[in-house]
């Protein structure tokens, strides 16, 4: 009889088991920025600085730079024009431009020509200071540094899926292009490729 | 020793008959209360007031399970209001939750075989889930982020490669418009392509719009042949090349027209020969409701566009809810024999105890009718083509008791070659048929 009452029990059990809720809360951890955090797979910020930092070492390294200097005798100006984001994602596209510029600033290797947006800002500046600024302060219009250089490139992805898994294939291609005759004096690849396994189970 | 034995199942009834009610209480609850937040947030949208059907949605805290509901819900509301980045924030976090409510919960599993399916997270249907990158899309496309609209679109088909047996015609199509946004013509072709082929599949007639997209652009890309069997079966007279559509400006707009049917329960009551319990099965089915419009028109100045319908959604929702039946079913039978168990395994120690539970399994018996309701019944589209510049744009609709003017989009800039998209939706409509 004990043994009918029990398994009642466990029957019962088994029927109120759907109810139960699971109590949440949150909690923060902070991490180092330059730590390695993969959640979902998708594109994130490590994957953005190493490209950024792997692809500004091979532009630099290569030969256009010492023929530049060979023949101007001076650094090469160069500017970030529009890197497409052709990928499966939203990737923030201006956060991975920021990494190069920053790469290619502090690189040393090149001079750095602002946007165009931060230039129409800085002309509005200029402008207000030829009326509002001393005379031996204010900067003069017409002295900014033209680009040699424009580095322009994409971002593609490539998916594979079976059940739960599925490769995610990055690729980011970076031209740097001559403004002046439109040769491209470097191409640049760097592939990504990641294995996402989407467990079967939760909670 | 028949005391004692007696005495135990007091004290087992005292602690189980309250669990029971409560958990009777606890369901019945929770139904009534989402159901009646539904009917408030659609006469809110039936009156054309999405605002305060937003307001209504957020001041219920959605239980976990109705969570991507919720969400769905709320993005549609902000894009009816024109916040269309905040809908897409929306939808974003609904996409993640999709994501992680694939996966499957035993827990809720066993509350599914053992209450009801209402139980389980919502996991949005397949043909919600396309409609979600769809509405994405169409919200950047009025951003005017047409690189982002391409993101949607990329993912939109990669889960329609995953899910092969299901082909949404206006997916298809909408994803050619976007291609087209990005000057991609080689891709928009493809796009165009499977609508085509998914009308057919469909048995839906081909929309006037993709007829002259596939003529424009299997000419413009030397397909002759292909051109030519489109040419014969399309018998049209005239459409645009594409040198003409790179000299004009496009205004394409979409209304979306009525409101999805909502799900409700098919109850069959039935008692036991054998053992008298009390049995019931709950499925759940879709309602029949009519639109109220049925024709716009877009004009700009001199010119006028009208309306075609591109696609029924209600069709895909029954679909879904037929594909999924079986396994509706067989869940159903599964908790009737597990309750039935239950409660005749009691019977024998406690007749009272029994006769509550078969109660409670009786009344926690219901049919999951949860469902993305703030979706359109219909879509209609419109392309105005006109020379590139500033216009004032104006979009009507045909119906009874309707204004002239519906919506106005003034001092509209369209570039040479660009094509602007304008939405608009009318939530209107009335149910002709509550019974299966």
């Amino acid at each position: 009889m004990t043994n009918r009452w029990s398994s009642s029990l466990t029957l019962i059990a088994v029927l109120s088991g759907g109810i139960i809720l699971n109590g949440c809360s949150t909690s923060v951890k902070r991490l180092d920025a330059g730590e390695v955090t993969d959640l979902s797979g998708e594109w994130n910020d490590t994957d953005s600085r190493l490209v950024s930092e792997e692809m500004i070492r091979d532009v630099l390294d290569r030969p256009w730079i010492d023929r530049f200097i060979e023949d101007k005798g001076n650094r090469p100006a160069v500017i970030v024009g529009e890197v497409r984001n052709l990928s499966h994602e939203h990737i923030n596209v201006s956060a991975f431009i920021n990494d190069i510029e920053r790469e290619l600033i502090n690189s040393g290797g090149v001079d750095f020509v602002a946007s165009k947006t931060e230039r129409g800002e800085i002309r509005t500046e200029r402008k207000d200071q030829e009326l509002n600024a001393s005379s031996n302060t204010a900067k003069q219009m017409g002295q900014e540094l033209g680009a040699d250089f424009m580095l322009k490139g994409s971002i593609n992805t490539i998916l594979d899926s079976e059940g739960d898994e599925q490769v995610r294939f990055y690729q980011v291609d970076l031209n740097l292009i001559s403004l002046r005759d439109n040769r491209k004096v470097w191409a640049g690849q760097k592939k990504i490729k990641k294995l996402v396994d989407k467990s079967a189970f939760r909670l | 020793m028949r005391l004692r034995r007696l005495k135990n199942v007091n004290s087992t009834a005292r602690y189980v008959l309250p669990f029971i009610l409560g958990i009777i209480v606890l369901t019945q609850s929770a139904c009534v209360s989402v159901s009646l937040e539904r009917s408030e947030v659609e006469s809110y949208l039936l009156r054309q007031q999405p605002e305060q059907a937003l307001t209504t949605l957020e001041s219920h805290k959605p239980e976990d399970r109705n969570k991507s509901i919720y969400l769905l819900d709320k993005a549609m509301l902000l894009r009816m209001q024109g916040r269309f980045e905040d809908s897409n924030s929306a939808f974003e976090e609904a996409k993640t939750l999709t994501q992680t409510l694939d996966a499957i919960s035993l827990r809720e599993q066993a509350a599914a075989v053992s209450i009801n399916d209402s139980q389980r997270s919502y996991l949005p249907r397949i043909f919600e889930q396309v409609l979600v990158h769809c509405f994405q899309a169409i919200n950047y496309l009025q951003l005017q982020q047409y690189g982002e609209a391409r993101v949607e679109i990329l993912q939109l088909n990669e889960l329609l490669k995953q899910e092969d047996d299901i082909e949404i015609p206006f997916a298809r199509y909408l994803s050619g418009l976007v291609f087209e946004s990005n000057r991609e013509l080689d891709n928009a072709l493809i796009s165009y392509r499977k609508a085509y082929q998914a009308y057919g599949s469909n048995n839906s007639a081909i929309p006037l719009m993709l007829k002259e997209d596939l003529l424009r652009l299997t000419d413009y890309l030397g397909l002759n042949d292909e051109h030519k069997d489109f040419l014969a079966e399309f018998a049209l007279k005239a459409w645009p090349n594409q040198q003409e559509v790179n000299q004009q400006a496009h205004a394409i707009a979409i209304v979306f027209n009525g409101l999805m049917p909502r799900k409700h329960s098919l109850e069959i009551a039935v008692q036991s020969l054998t053992d008298d319990q009390l049995h019931r099965i709950s499925t759940p089915f879709y309602e029949h409701r009519a639109v109220t419009i049925h024709r716009a028109e877009l004009s700009a100045e001199s010119s006028s566009a009208s309306s075609e319908l591109i696609a029924e959604l209600d069709n895909h929702a029954r679909a879904a809810l037929e594909n999924e039946m079986p396994a509706i079913i067989a869940r159903t039978i599964a908790r009737v024999s597990i309750k039935n168990a239950v409660v005749d395994k009691t019977h024998d120690n406690s007749p009272l105890l029994s006769l509550a539970l078969n109660i409670a399994t009786f009344l926690t018996e219901q049919a999951d009718i949860r469902a993305w309701n703030t979706l359109p019944q219909q879509i209609l589209i419109m392309r105005l083509n006109l020379p590139a510049g500033s216009h004032d744009l104006k979009l009507s609709l045909s119906g009874s008791n309707l204004p002239g003017t519906i919506q106005s989009w003034q001092g509209v800039d369209i570039n040479k070659g660009e094509s602007r998209l304008f939405s608009y939706h009318w939530p209107d409509s009335y149910v002709t048929q509550q019974s299966n």
